[in-house]
């Protein structure tokens, strides 16, 4: 499809904006407040854009001395980030950044939020819970470097990934004892299934690992050639979104699923690796980017494709890195390693 | 591919043969270099420069069970966050702890797929202490896989031995490891070029460098567990009849071999093949053609525990095509 369509065919060219941030695209929130977008860059900063307006000047905050290796949406607005300066930090709507805590020379590697207020920040071996007021509640200790962090959607578990398997901490419980999912290899980007009953991981080994809750029942889903960076469940967890192979892969969370049942493959036949991908918040749609740059959505369903962002001109190394939808379903946002973003208003006019 | 990768440099060696203060010097030099320093937390002296970051040293093991098979899984963390900010150095130096042993931080670079994109082994460079290193030889194993997979050693602390006991320390490194290079020092003072761009582990310069001491059977030191062996045969090598070979041996000795090398004449090919190995984990591809007029002869090397000799040249002459 490279050959066949035109710029103009893309998406960007007639409902958003790019912009030539300079660094790597580490990391896109959407504020829930639904007014902000943060992009998280390797250069420290975030940049913000303000949804009533794509196109005006996106604002710089400087947020990290060094990279910024994380970020998601905080709880109650505003973006959440974790950087190599040990520090973890709040970017709120109006552009303000403020230090929640920082935790010496150890880099801050993963972040996640809940609505609730209720923060985790990954830091070597260690799950830091941090409270809607700023205050380190707890630190939940892991025997290897955490490699993924996720809560479920209720905010009650917090997630972590690590050297042969995943802990799964209740996060206001009076004793923090995990319950330990275990599976040899080294394990990293990790995800809770929206109605809390799997957990899945990303392996070293270009494999997916995956538990089902209720009875511990395991589920080995392989055949990537290259690792997965990016997981991603359909709104009602029917559907697992992948990035690691030459299309975008799909694992079925139905019908006994995905035990025995083989993948749906959606988007493929450029012979270019999917490296992110995020489904829509509320549709049986997936965003994905490309090693190449190329971003697409895709209509699970159908198979539809409709371009949103044509392949780089580098050759290499502007692959997509990060993707994100507002929780309204409205915007999205990408990103690449050689610092090219784009931000699409597709609210029907 | 191989212009945009950044060089990695590993330094090795004992608490107290003098790592550190090599690894300052490297960083003080007025070189117009920056680097980012991966250093473990139990450093013996503080390192000065902008981008340092504590390693954890977490050694994985990979899902195929096998021991010998193993990542530094803190390395492919530290190294996938530093490109996040590549612009800010010109190379990388990871320092490990006087107790590691080499080979997940080498195995590291050949495996994981992020790492390779991105980043290219350079050497490992591995600081001894001329008065005490019989000492640690006797003692531990880890001195010996540090001189095993060094491609340059620093013989430190010249100062506190004499000239005899020099030469018998690097009689008993070249028993081990003929082909690294090997510079005296006085507290860590060897050029920057030496250590740093070297370009070791590239296949172009597999073997470019002729062993120090031919280890040949009546030279043998037998007080170390680890040596190293090299063969040469003058036929072809039939690429299919190499490729059994070497699989098995590395599946069933793999364990026992920490580097193997090779450059091969194939019949009827005008390049070279070059090879080489860590444990099990190999990695070979066409280099630059054989130069006109010289023989083409394939050579091997390894270095390792137990390594049988005849067996092992047995083999590699069964390779080449019949004559
Ligand atoms: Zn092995």
């Amino acid at each position: 499809m490279s050959t066949a369509v035109s710029e103009s065919d893309f998406l960007l060219a007639h409902r958003g904006v790019g912009q030539d941030l300079g660094a790597w695209v580490v990391g896109i929130a959407f504020g829930r407040e639904g007014r902000s977008v943060g992009f998280a860059l390797g250069d420290g900063t975030v940049r913000l854009a303000a949804l009533a307006d794509i196109r005006a000047d996106w604002t710089v905050v400087e947020a990290h001395r060094g990279a910024v290796l994380a970020a998601c949406a905080d709880g109650k607005d505003g973006v959440l980030t974790g950087g190599d300066d040990g520090r973890l930090m709040r970017v709120a709507p109006d552009g303000t950044a403020v230090e929640l805590a920082k935790y010496g020379s150890k880099w801050v590697e993963h972040v996640a939020a809940h609505e609730s207020g209720i923060r985790a920040a990954a830091v070597a071996k260690a799950v830091h819970i941090v409270s809607a007021k700023g205050e380190t509640e707890k630190s939940l200790a892991h025997p290897s470097s955490v490699g993924g962090l996720a809560f479920d959607a209720k905010g009650k578990r917090v997630a972590a990934s690590h050297y042969n398997g995943a802990s799964l901490w209740f996060v206001a419980a009076k004793e923090d004892k995990p319950r330990l999912l275990e599976w040899k290899g080294s394990h990293h980007a990790i995800a809770i299934s929206p109605d809390g009953t799997h957990v899945v991981t990303a392996m070293q080994e270009q494999a997916l690992h995956g538990w089902r809750l209720a009875d511990g029942q395991h589920m080995r889903m392989s055949g990537y050639p290259t690792k997965t960076r990016s997981l991603s469940f359909t709104a009602k967890g029917k559907w697992l979104a992948t990035s690691g192979a030459e299309a975008v892969v799909l694992w079925p969370f139905f019908g006994g699923g995905p035990m025995g049942k083989a993948p749906t493959e959606l988007a493929g036949g450029d012979g270019v690796m999917c490296t992110a991908v995020a489904c829509h918040p509320q549709h049986e749609v997936v965003a994905a980017g490309f090693e190449d740059g190329l971003v697409l959505l895709v209509e699970i369903g159908s198979g539809k494709v409709v371009p949103v962002a044509p392949p780089g001109r580098a050759p290499a190394g502007n692959g997509v890195s990060s993707l994100a939808w507002n929780p309204a379903g409205t915007h999205l946002a990408f990103g690449t390693e050689a610092g090219s973003a784009g931000l699409l208003d597709l609210a029907k006019r | 591919m191989s212009d945009t990768t950044v060089p990695v440099t590993v330094l090795t060696g004992y608490l107290g043969a003098g790592k550190t203060t090599l690894l300052n010097r490297i960083l003080t030099e007025n070189h117009g270099k920056k680097f980012a320093v991966v250093i473990n937390e139990f450093g013996e002296l503080g390192v000065d420069n902008d981008l340092v970051v504590d390693a954890d040293e977490e050694v994985f093991e990979m899902n195929n069970g096998c021991i010998c098979c193993t990542v530094r899984g803190d390395l492919i963390r530290i190294l996938g966050g530093l490109m996040k900010r590549r612009d800010r150095f010109d190379g990388i130096i990871v320092e490990t702890t006087g107790l590691a042993d080499p080979a997940p931080v080498a195995q590291t670079f050949f495996v994981d797929e992020d790492v390779k994109r991105a980043t290219r082994l350079d050497s490992i460079v591995t600081v001894v202490d001329a008065k005490h290193l019989s000492a640690r030889l006797n003692d531990s194993s880890e001195a010996e896989e540090q001189i095993a997979f060094a491609d340059l050693l620093v013989l430190n602390k010249m100062d506190l031995v004499s000239e005899e006991e020099a030469e018998a320390v690097e009689r008993r490194i070249r028993a081990i490891n003929p082909y690294a290079e090997i510079r005296r020092a006085t507290k860590s003072d060897v050029p920057i070029e030496a250590v740093i761009g070297r370009d070791s582990f590239k296949l172009e310069r597999i073997l470019e460098r002729e062993p120090e001491f031919l280890s040949g059977e009546d030279h043998h030191e037998h007080d170390s567990e680890v040596n190293s062996v090299s063969f040469e045969v003058s036929r072809p090598v039939d690429p299919e009849k190499f490729n059994a070979w070497m699989s098995d041996l590395l599946a069933t000795k793999g364990q026992d071999l920490l580097r193997t090398k090779g450059i091969l004449a194939y019949p009827g090919e005008d390049r070279r093949f070059a090879f080489q190995a860590v444990h099990m984990i190999a990695d070979g591809d066409f280099i630059g053609p054989w130069k006109e007029g010289d023989a083409r002869k394939s050579k091997i090397v390894f270095i390792g525990r137990d390594l049988n000799r005849p067996q092992l040249r047995r083999g590699f002459e069964a390779c080449q095509v019949d004559s």
